[in-house]
Formats: structure tokens, sequence, C-alpha cells
């Protein structure tokens, strides 16, 4: 079978583009163990960085005794803040306009805090010598509540005294931050006043923590006969932390090259920069050898970004047969002894403005505090956009607890008060224009998926059953619509550190007819050399199987904001489509000039230029690309390249329906998922195996969440969950089956029509968990119970409630 | 964290009031002492290795005893710092009641515990400080039984 003979369907196919199951080209070397992370890296004399770290939440440093460490053999240096402060790097800036102690400045404001870094020959010498370091502290008086902290006379920031005005207005209280508001607060109220039903409730989405496989590290190597330092390390967002580093050290930026290795899972955890980084990076310089950190799990959970913590009181407003008339909603956010959330500039409570969800809400108002707490500092997007999960668990809490107010099925509950498909684009009460959607379409798809009908019929016979006493096992069907945001974002409102969130791709065709694309963003697991390259497939038609993709190294890639929020499909991915589209018309004049007729009488066909009536007469993309590398045409540049800057002119509202089916043992507080059903619209779909992977990893995610992962703190501010043993990760054990589905209803401002997948699971799956707990005991009086939801505060449940007995 | 518990000692109160004010005793007796010295009539300072789980480490720590009681009991207050491992600090009330030739002798302990000790050892903490109380006075009344005999 030649090309002439080949169908285009069939020539399609061999490209293995947009829609095709492509297999990862990435897990070749991952599943042989030839994967090359951080800790892999190994250059010549390189030291070892380790942390002496306080083990109070609030204590103030008297003094660091660095002797005995220093004694050790191997033992090179030992850094405190005093060694950092006349370079003025014993202070960084955060991501959210605050400022963060690198090493410990007078005082530790978190358990966990970097007090001293000690290098050594090795890391077993650098831990050893860590403990030798005697630091004495005196203790002060620990605030772990936020609302105490906004109460209390303890002063937790020093360095801020008097300072009644923050990065993001003004602050009310010595440990206040910031307030930030949206939507119309009078016109609101004027609702909830007048209102046939107020369904009010306070909704905790306590702390929790990314965890990725792979903790966070660095090796900063500096080269003192260039100049040059190169700093490898497990970052979600290479080029920023180039120009930070920049920013911070004093370095021209072309004297810094950084470079993300391959990375074994971010999450948010591995956006933001980390005292490990500036610690390592001024050790090089010092030292003038490379110095490598590497945190431990520990470390990892208790010190770097945490997720969540977010206390929200909404109310919401309906008339009697159910038509929601307004939402309310009043958050305080526990950030920790600095604010070093990851958030869009503008936006410091994230896109937690999307708290109006998947529903027509004609008015709506958002308050959230900031709060500084005797906690790790952080608030990351763990797998989900800028606070989107926060806002997704508020409202489908929300929605269910209406439910109950008005005596109403929860499914119908929705299904009156979706944004309706003729509606889109939607403008909402809170100030986002959603692209598209049809969840009318998509819930009554899931809702027969199931038999949702059939499910509250057994459900109903279970109550009985268990009110007649024939068994001790409640069934509980939770139900979730969301509406994600994701795509940061339209550089007109999206930023961090002033640095516009566009996203780049640059493509560059071999003269064989191959290729390498570089980009701005940079994988964790994503699997974007194996999805890029379809959409790049698609686009040019070069084989899949034929285009390198390469992301990571700020030296080649072009710049680009990196991967977390979901933004790499839609923004870099457009990119990707918009640069393959810029070669088309040079492709498109070279191969009429060979076909010689007019570049308007030659047409795209898959993977080649035909003259318009005769398919016969075509150049493949392969002989364009050869041509393009001699004098194609007298007197046209060389080559066949392009580079996209995309700059997207809106988000994207990826949405879904999640359905949970659980057992609950009341006894012993024990659950089991009996069916989970995702369904999910992303939009355009490049790769239906990587979205089912996807969501099979963000559900999962979700139900470590919701069903007991968390970072729990004690009055004394010692963090409880510090090791696995504590802090749950689900095994195949408790991982349940996942059915997947989908509808496609396609961006219509994106390139490709894609929306982003890699978080709607996480956003979805916890209020699916969480409801699924919350339905099985509403018959019996529950309306709010705080997660996780352990076997432990299930039981409670069933306790408080009087069933045993 | 709370610990209390009730021991029957073969000696008569007095003998078992001084032995628990005795340096040297307590020295012998202490699981992982290293060092015991009276600072002052109220005060002792010590140097005990503990070992909690995965933790190992040695502990300096000041005890100010409270002997107004005496010789029905007395309390003690302590905190005790071990580096990178963490802290603990607290207070015990003991009471001695005579029971003829014996002496039983109950405890309630308040310890509150912070750092790599609490995080780690969480689980082993209420475990291990049960299992040393237990060594302890296994030995207590072992020295101090034999003092009586002698």
């Amino acid at each position: 079978m030649n090309d002439q003979t080949m169908t285009p369907e069939e020539r399609a196919a061999n490209l293995k583009g947009m829609g095709c199951a492509r297999k990862r080209v990435e897990d070749v070397r991952f599943t042989q163990g030839k994967g090359n992370y951080v800790d892999d890296i190994k250059l010549d004399g390189m030291l070892f960085g380790a942390f002496v770290r306080s083990p109070y939440a609030h204590a103030r440093v008297v003094s660091v005794n660095k002797d005995a460490a220093l004694a050790v053999p191997g033992v090179v240096a030992v850094l405190t803040a005093e060694d950092l402060a006349p370079l003025g790097l014993h202070w960084m800036p955060t991501l959210a306009g605050d400022k963060q102690m690198v090493l410990a400045d007078g005082k530790v404001l978190f358990q966990g805090q970097e007090v001293a870094y000690v290098v050594a020959e090795n890391r077993y010498i650098a831990a050893d010598a860590a403990e030798l370091v005697d630091v004495e502290y005196e203790e002060l008086p620990v605030l772990t509540d936020p609302f105490e902290a906004l109460k209390s006379d303890v002063v937790l920031r020093e360095d801020l005294a008097g300072q009644t005005e923050g990065a993001h207005g003004p602050r009310k209280h010595h440990n206040h931050i910031f307030t930030w508001e949206q939507g119309d607060k009078d016109a609101t109220e004027a609702v909830l006043g007048e209102a046939d039903v107020v369904a009010e409730e306070m909704v905790y989405y306590h702390r929790t923590h990314p965890c990725p496989l792979e903790t966070c590290g660095c090796v900063a190597s500096m080269d003192k006969v260039t100049g040059k330092l190169t700093l490898y390390g497990t970052f979600q967002a290479p080029h920023a932390i180039r120009t930070v580093v920049s920013l911070i050290s004093g370095l021209a930026e072309h004297n810094i090259r950084v470079i993300s290795p391959d990375i074994g899972g971010g999450f948010g955890n591995k956006v933001g920069a980390y005292a490990g980084y500036v610690c390592s990076v001024v050790a090089s310089i010092v030292t003038g050898q490379p110095v490598k950190w590497v945190e431990n799990r520990m470390e990892n959970l208790m010190s770097t970004a945490f997720a969540r913590d977010y206390w929200m009181r909404g109310k919401i407003a309906a008339t009697k047969a159910g038509k929601i008339t307004g939402l309310w909603c009043h958050t305080t956010a526990d950030h920790g002894g600095f604010d070093a959330c990851a958030d869009p500039t503008k936006f410091p409570a994230g896109f937690m403005n999307i708290c109006t969800g998947s529903y027509d809400i004609p008015v709506a108002y958002l308050a959230v505090d900031g709060v500084y707490t005797n906690k790790a500092p952080g608030g990351v997007a763990y797998r989900c956009s800028f606070r989107v999960t926060e806002a997704a668990y508020f409202i489908e809490r929300m929605i269910e607890v209406l439910a109950i107010k008005l005596n109403m099925d929860a499914a119908e509950l929705r299904r009156i008060n979706f944004i309706k498909a003729e509606q889109f684009p939607y403008q909402s009460a809170l100030g986002w224009e959603y692209d598209s959607g049809d969840y009318h379409t998509a819930w009554d798809k899931a809702l027969k998926a199931v038999d949702y009908e059939g499910l509250r019929a057994e459900q109903a016979q279970r109550i009985e059953d268990f009110k007649a006493g024939k068994t001790r096992k409640l069934l509980g069907i939770g139900l979730t619509h969301f509406t994600e945001i994701v795509g940061a974002g339209p550089v007109k409102n999206c930023d961090i550190l002033g640095l516009g969130m566009f996203d780049s791709c640059e493509i560059r065709i071999h003269p064989t007819g191959s290729a390498i694309a570089r980009l701005g963003t940079i994988s964790q697991g994503q699997g974007h050399a194996t999805t890029f390259a379809q959409i790049i497939a698609s686009e040019i038609g070069l084989p899949a199987d034929d285009i390198t993709l390469e992301e990571g190294d700020t030296d080649t890639a072009p710049y680009g904001l990196g991967t977390y929020g979901s933004r790499s499909t839609p923004v870099a991915g457009a990119a990707t489509a918009m640069a393959a589209r810029k070669i088309r018309p040079k492709a498109q004049m070279i191969a009429a000039y060979l076909l010689e007729v007019h570049d308007n009488d030659v047409e795209w066909d898959v993977d080649r230029f035909a003259v318009k009536g005769a398919p016969e007469r075509f150049k493949t993309m392969k002989e364009i690309a050869f041509a393009a590398y001699n004098q194609a045409i007298p007197g046209l540049e060389p080559g066949l390249e392009a580079v996209s800057y995309y700059d997207p002119p809106n988000m994207t509202y990826p949405f879904g329906a999640y359905i949970c089916v659980m057992e609950i043992d009341v006894d012993t507080g024990e659950w089991e998922v009996r069916q989970f059903y995702a369904l999910d619209d992303c939009g355009t779909r490049i790769n239906p195996m990587i979205i089912e992977g996807q969501v099979h990893g963000g559900v999962t995610e979700a139900l470590a969440i919701a069903m007991g992962q968390e970072i729990a703190y004690d009055e004394m501010g010692n963090v409880k969950t510090g090791t696995l043993m504590d802090f749950f990760i689900p095994t195949a054990w408790e991982t349940p089956n996942y059915t997947t589905d989908h509808t496609v209803t396609p961006s219509p401002h994106h390139p490709i029509g894609a929306k982003g997948v890699g978080e709607s699971p996480n956003v979805g799956g916890v209020p699916a968990f969480s409801n699924a707990v919350h339905d099985a005991f509403r018959p019996f009086g529950l309306v709010q119970s705080h997660m996780p939801h352990d076997h432990w505060r299930i039981w409670k449940i069933a306790n408080g409630l009087g069933m045993h007995g | 964290m709370e610990l209390s518990d009730e021991i029957r000692i073969s000696a008569p109160r007095d003998v078992v009031y001084q032995a628990l004010n005795n340096v040297d005793v307590l020295r012998e007796c202490i699981p992982g002492c290293e060092e015991l010295t009276q600072a002052s009539p109220d005060q002792l300072e010590a140097k005990v290795v503990l070992k909690i789980g995965p933790v190992k480490a040695k502990f300096a720590g000041e005890v100010t005893l409270d002997t107004s009681n005496a010789p029905d009991g007395f309390s003690l207050m302590g905190e005790g710092k071990g580096g990178a491992a963490g802290f603990a600090k607290g207070g015990a009330d003991v009471t001695l009641t005579e029971d003829g030739d014996e002496t039983i002798l109950k405890y309630t302990a308040k310890v509150d515990i912070g750092g790599k000790i609490a995080q780690l050892g969480s689980r082993l903490i209420a475990g291990t400080a049960k299992k040393l109380s237990g060594k302890f006075f296994t030995k207590f009344g072992e020295v101090v039984s034999e003092q009586t005999v002698s």
C-alpha cells in the first residue's frame, strides 16, 4: 500500500493525531527505570544540603550554635539567616506579594521552618551534622485556628507590625492578610432577606497536601569560570523560577539556566520557590561546587506548600419551587505563617469566584479573608486550578444543604438550576464568562448510566431494612455537577509577579520531515510528549511518532509560565496549534511552487497539499520539508519553523457529572465505594487513553482527600500527619473501580476546542465522595459534617445521630 | 498525653520517699539516664537518651520538685529538649500511701510533646511512655527493696 492508494482516513490514522489513543512515549523510559529525576543527577564534586528545622510552631530563636556541626569531618558550611542577610537573601518574595524567611530571622512561625542549612560532602554527614546544630528557642503562644488568630493579641508577623496596607489592600488586624470581595453585596443580601427559603451552612475544606511521589529538590551548580548558574529542580514553572532567581540573586537572567528534568508528580506542590532552592544556590556560589538538596517525606509534608484550609460560610436563597435566587459566601482562609499562595497576582483567593458553579444564579457575593497562623505556608492548587476545588466543594455542598431544606431530590434541584446550553457564553454573577457547556445533556446521560431512579429505590428499601434491624449498612448516592475554570490565563487579568500567563511553542521541522517542538510548559506525568505531538501531527500532517517534544530547559525552550492549573492544553496546547498553523502557509507556497500552480490552487489534505480537483497531484509535508531546506522558491528564506506565544482570550470551562455510590457500615464507620461514574466534558479530546488515565488518577486523589487525607495540627502546632503512616495515600486496596464517560462541547475560543482535563477529577471527585457520605445519613438528620470522612469521623456521625442504640 | 499508674513497692513509705529524692537511686533507675545532678534542693538536671520509634536522641532537661506535701507525696514539673528530635514538657503528681510494710505509689502525669518525636513517634509515644515508666518502677522497686533488706 502506498500514499496514492491509502484513503484520507487511513493516512490520518497513520499520523496518530488528535483523537488517537496513542500509547505514552514517556513510558518507555519510566517503565524501565530509566527516568532522569533531580535526585538522579550526579555532578563532579557535588555537595549536599540539609536543613535544621524548628520543632516549635512559634518561638523566638535566641541563638544558633554551629560549632559542633562544623567540627564534623566532611561538613563544609552551616548557613543561618545571619550569613544570608548581607546578601539580602535571608528573606525572599512569595508569589502572593508577601515575603518569607529563607532561614529563621529571629523567630519561627511554623513547625518545620528552616533555621539553618548544613552543607556537607554527602547527605548522611549533612543529616547527622544538622542534628548537632544547637538552637536555643524561647517558646511563644501558638495560634493554629484562624478565627482565634484574628482575635488574638499575639502578633505573628512582627516584621509587618504597624503595616495596615497589605499586597491586596487594607489589613484589619495584625494577623489579617487581605480581604477580597467579588459580586454585589447589597443586592445579594436583599435577595437573602426576601427569599422563600435560605439555607445556611459552614463548609470546611480541610488542610491537605499534594504529596507528590517525588518530593521537592534541586541541584545548584555555579560555574565560576563562565559565571553561569545551572539550576536543576523539580520546578513546575522553570522559566518563572529563572526570572525569580535572577530578581532575588542579582545574577543576570542569561547567566541562569533552569532545567526541570523528569518530575515525579507535582500537583501544585512544585510551583513555588522554596528556601531549599535559595540556600542551595547560595551554597554553590560560596563553595564553587554543585550543591544538591532533596526533601525527605516528612519535610515535604510539613514545610512545602499545603493545599485548601478554607472555612466557607454560605447562604443560598431559593424559591419554594427550588429556583436559586442568590448565593452568599464568606471564606476565612488559613494561609499559615507567610502568604505563599500560588495564585495569579490579582486573585489572592484564586478563582474562588467560580463558586456559583454550574448554576444560573442571578446575584452573588463572595468575600475572602486571608489569615496568618502558626502553620506552614502554601495554599497551592492541589490538582486544581487556583481554589477551584474549594469553590466546587462549597457550591456542591450548598446545593445538597438546600435540597434538604426544600425536601427535594438533589438531582432535580441541580437540573432546574443549571445554566442552559443556549445561555452560553454565560456571564456569571461573580464576573466570569463561561465559554461553552451543555450541562443538561451530561446530567441526563450520567443519571441514566447509573440508573438513578433504581438507586434511589434501592436506597429507600435499605432505609426500611435498616429501621427494621435487617442491616447495619447504609447506602449513599453522591451527586456532583462541577464546572471548572482553567487555562490561566488571559494576560489582561492573569499574571504571576508581573509575568503574563501566556504560553509558548516553537516547532522546527527537519529536512527529512520529522520535527522537534519545544514548549514553555513541563510535564510531571501529564504525557505532554505524547499529546502535544498529536496536536502537531493533526495540524501539519507529520506522524506524531516523528515529532520530539522538549520541555523544561530554559536555555532552549521558549518562555512560558509552566504547568499547573490545567493550563498546559488550554494555553500551551493552543500555542502548539497556532505555531503549526504558522508553518502551513509557507508549506503551501512551497507545495504550489513545486506543483507549478498558484498558491490558492492547492488545498490541505491530511498530510499534504493537493491540487484542487486533482488530488493525485500533491506534495506531502515530508516532501515539502525537504524542499524547504533547499532553494524551494527563488528568494524564499530556507527552513520551516515557527514559534507562537499564545495569550488566551478567555479561560476554558471544563465540566462534568460524577456519581458515587457508597456503602457505609454505621457500627465501624467503614466505607466501600460500590460504583463511581465519571462523565467529563473537556471539549475536544486529544488522547482518550490519557484522559482516562488522568481521570483515574484524579479521582483516586479525590478519594484520598475526601476520605482521610489531611494535614492535622495539635494545639501546640505539631504536625500530626507528617508521615505516610498517618497521611492517607490510597493503595490498590482502597481504590475502587471507575467508569469513565464523556460528552464533547468544544471551547469556542480555543484553536482546537480543547479545555483541559487533568484536574477535573479532583475538583468533581471530592464533592462526589463527600456527598455520598452525607447522602447516606441524610434520612437520619445529617446536614453537614466536615471532611475528611475517615472511619472514626463517620462512626462519630452515626454515634451523634443516635444510631448506636 | 496523660499517663497514670499505681505501683506497689515492698518498702515503708519513708524509705520510698527518700529513695525518690535520692539522685543516685534515680540515676540507676531512669532508663537511658546518663547524667543526673542535684542543682539545688528542689532542682535536678538530667541527660537522658531516649528512643521512640525511629527517633533516638539525647534529652537535656530540668526538673523542679515541689516537696511541700512530703511524705504523702510530691509534685514535679519538667522540661526536656532533644534538639532536632523535639522536646517534651509536663508535670506529675505522685502520692504515697502506706499499706502495712508496703507502699502504694500512684502517679498522674501530663506531658506535651513537640517536634519530630511528636510526628514520627505519635503512634508509639503512649506505648513507649508506659514501657519506660514500667522499667523505671520495676527497677525502683528492686533497688528500694534491696535497701530495705540490707
